[in-house]
């Protein structure tokens, strides 16, 4: 690999890795505020691409215009935040809550996450087909600029910009509004949070639905990028969990980061060792960070500020 | 209380209906004009990634039988079976073995696939049920000594080989980049096509990439930067696709080749733009260019409500050729008698001869390319003749 072609595997690890960040939030918010891995989530993230699947190929135009491109990429976007969101949402209500509301042990929301899981991805199946599906052809994946000699397409630059725009978003939301001070003091201390006055099954439930929302806009962009497909959750699901703990789970800047790194090492691995180490390679280095540092790397809790 | 009464005598009864049920299944049952019953059974991927491949091989396989029926001539009645095995070597044994205990089942036309076959090739030979497959191509299935199993279709020597030769050949290629799907079938495949190339003096740069990675950017970019003039992707349409893709982002632009495994409208469909001007194997032919295969694709049409795809036609010859067999042998067939019989058949089908050699290997060598254009799979010829012309 000469130093030209460092770029070439540079721009698609990161955004690569961009999306697991967006994915890999879902868990660490989840984590954060119920200490709970929600194992469905990459259903959430199927979801939404299969919502803003069904809902752009009943719209989309044979030659859309690049004005209605733009319309329709957005359409997908809020399609499949909507979905992801409301699955989520429900799943929360559905899967989680009434064990919270009896105190079940923590295994308990284990088996319930997996069992979810398993019903959402077997119903995909069932409803939409176990074939994959092509996202409708909203416009060309032309090559707009050149990043010293790499490639860049449009669906590169559209998966980085939106991950960007999520992140940055819901840095803010966390550190600066009401919602987001409850979301913290709930990850701090859930039962003297809820004696100061926080609403504790509000916060859980927005704090699953804006997990969701950018859930589902990840599965819209995966589906841009590929193709979309009931098994489509489950490699960048496990793969942004893994993300999550390696950035220290419960933080919402250690999910971007580990996200962002381990999209790296995937990248880098194939010219280095060869696709086949693709996912060996991404989790040596999970194992190595967690030996030296158990917490993961920005592995303080989300209560202490994100 | 009367309700919880009801439950404790219905629940029971219900057990034991059911538990009957489920024995007269295995029995010596007749069919409702009386007549003796054999089943056909077809193991293949009918749910899971490859479903859409395992579909155009079941309706074949059905449409022979109703065809058989419909004719009246038969001293019995055939029927139909489904065997799920997903495509994958894990949920063979299930499919086999539901297949095999089923008395009444006197063939099976399968497996589709390289994996499962290796799997329960010696399921199959242990209860002395023949295993016809049509589809199921990696060379190394008739090595293993299954006792049972005949193939239907020329091996992947051929396609490998096949493409080797084009490349060779036709597109004097100096290296040519490889990736097989780490799957029995696509990692056999290329391995015929690396040594074939090799023995040509073409370069070869082999990568593997397991099925379902969710970005195939990296190898993209890989196969573009390692400098070869041509590709070849052994392996299945729903990773096809996508790899098609991101080698059209990322510039590559020499000839492609897939395998059979991606040689499915499914794949233009899933590929779009990216698809186009792939070139495309198969060991079968096309079914639209033999006018023998004509009717064929019109009851194909009226009964399914599809085009025939990949292999349908093979598979419909494959049931064909068991139920004439079975014909001959009479009421008091067996499935030790029609295995015997269809190894020593020599069988006209709608796609080629059907003949077999004393490993159950399908003798004759031949390979056929396609070639994607205006979002069409369109028949270019046998290779070796594309190749040396």
């Amino acid at each position: 690999m000469s130093l030209n072609q460092f770029w070439d595997y540079l721009v698609p690890g990161v955004a690569l890795g961009a999306l697991y960040a967006v994915i890999a939030i879902g868990y660490t918010l989840v984590y954060g505020v119920l200490q709970l891995i929600n194992f469905a989530h990459s259903e959430v993230f199927m979801l939404g691409g299969f919502g803003s699947l069904i809902v752009l190929t009943s719209i989309t135009p044979a030659h859309p215009s690049a004005l209605v491109s733009v319309l329709l990429v957005i359409v997908g976007l809020v399609v499949s935040a909507l979905v992801g969101g409301a699955t989520a949402f429900g799943l929360e209500k559905v899967a989680y809550r009434p064990l919270r509301r009896r105190g079940a042990p923590k295994l308990i929301f284990l088996i319930s996450a997996i069992g979810a899981s398993f019903f959402l991805y077997n119903l995909a199946g069932k409803l939409f087909g176990r074939d994959p599906l092509p996202m409708p052809h909203l416009y060309d994946n032309n090559v707009v600029l050149h990043l010293f000699g790499a490639r860049v397409t449009i669906t590169q630059l559209l998966l980085l910009g939106c991950a960007l725009v999520m992140m940055v978003a819901l840095d803010l939301l966390v550190n600066r509004t009401r919602l987001g001070a409850g979301i913290r003091a709930l990850a701090q201390d859930a039962e003297t949070a809820s004696l100061m006055g926080v609403d504790t099954d509000r916060v859980i439930s927005r704090t699953f639905l804006i997990g969701g929302l950018m859930g589902g806009v990840a599965g819209f962009l995966f589906g841009l990028n590929t193709q979309v497909s009931f098994t489509m959750g489950f490699n960048p699901g496990i793969t942004a969990f893994a993300a999550a703990v390696l950035g220290g789970v419960g933080s919402i800047r250690g999910a971007m980061l580990g996200g962002l790194l381990l999209g790296l090492v995937e990248s880098f691995d194939v010219p280095v060792f060869g696709e086949e180490w693709r996912y060996a390679a991404a989790f040596v280095v999970l194992v190595a960070v967690l030996m030296f540092r158990p917490t993961g790397i920005l592995g303080v809790k989300l209560g202490r500020a994100a | 209380m009367l309700r919880k009464r009801l439950l404790q005598t219905a629940a029971p009864l219900v057990v034991g209906v059911l538990a009957l049920a489920g024995c007269s299944k295995g029995g010596d049952e007749a069919s409702a004009d009386g007549k003796k019953v054999f089943k056909i059974a077809y193991e293949g991927p009918l749910t899971g990634e490859s479903a859409a491949l395992g579909a155009h091989m079941e309706n074949g396989v059905k449409l022979a039988i109703q065809q058989a029926n419909a004719k009246g001539d038969l001293p019995f009645t055939l029927q139909y079976v489904p065997g799920d095995d997903t495509g994958t070597a894990d949920q063979a044994p299930a499919a086999a073995q539901k297949i095999i205990d089923d008395d009444q089942v006197i063939a099976t036309i399968g497996p589709a696939f390289s994996a499962p076959t290796k799997a329960v090739g010696q399921l199959y030979s242990q209860a002395n049920l023949l295993a016809l497959t049509s589809s199921a191509s990696s060379p190394s299935l008739t090595t293993l000594g299954f006792t049972s199993f005949l193939r239907g279709i020329p091996n992947d020597n051929a396609q490998g080989g096949g493409m080797a030769v084009y490349y060779a050949k036709k597109v004097k290629a100096k290296k040519v980049f490889l990736v097989d799907d780490k799957t029995e079938y696509g990692v056999g495949l290329s391995g015929v096509a690396e040594a074939d190339l090799k023995k040509d003096g073409v370069q070869v740069v082999r990568e593997s990439v397991p099925q379902k990675t969710p970005d195939y950017t990296a190898v993209a970019t890989e196969a573009k930067n390692s400098g070869a003039d041509a590709l070849i992707y052994a392996g299945f349409y729903a990773d096809a696709a996508p790899f098609a893709k991101k080698l059209k982002e990322a510039g590559f632009t020499g000839p492609k080749i897939a395998s059979d495994g991606t040689n499915d409208k499914k794949f233009v469909e899933l590929a779009g733009d990216a698809s186009e001007g792939w070139l495309l194997t198969c060991p079968c032919v096309d079914p639209t260019v033999d006018p023998d295969i004509k009717k064929f694709t019109e009851d194909y049409r009226a009964a399914f409500k599809v085009d025939p795809g990949t292999y349908s036609a093979e598979s419909f010859d494959a049931a064909n050729l068991v139920i004439e067999q079975l014909k001959a042998l009479g009421t008091g067939a067996t499935r030790e008698a029609l295995l015997a019989a269809v190894k020593k058949a020599d069988y006209k089908g709608l796609t080629k001869r059907y003949h077999f050699d004393d490993k159950g290997e399908f003798p004759d060598k031949a390979a056929f390319l396609y070639q994607v254009k205006d979002g069409k799979i369109v028949y270019q010829g046998d290779v070796n003749t594309l190749a040396n012309g």
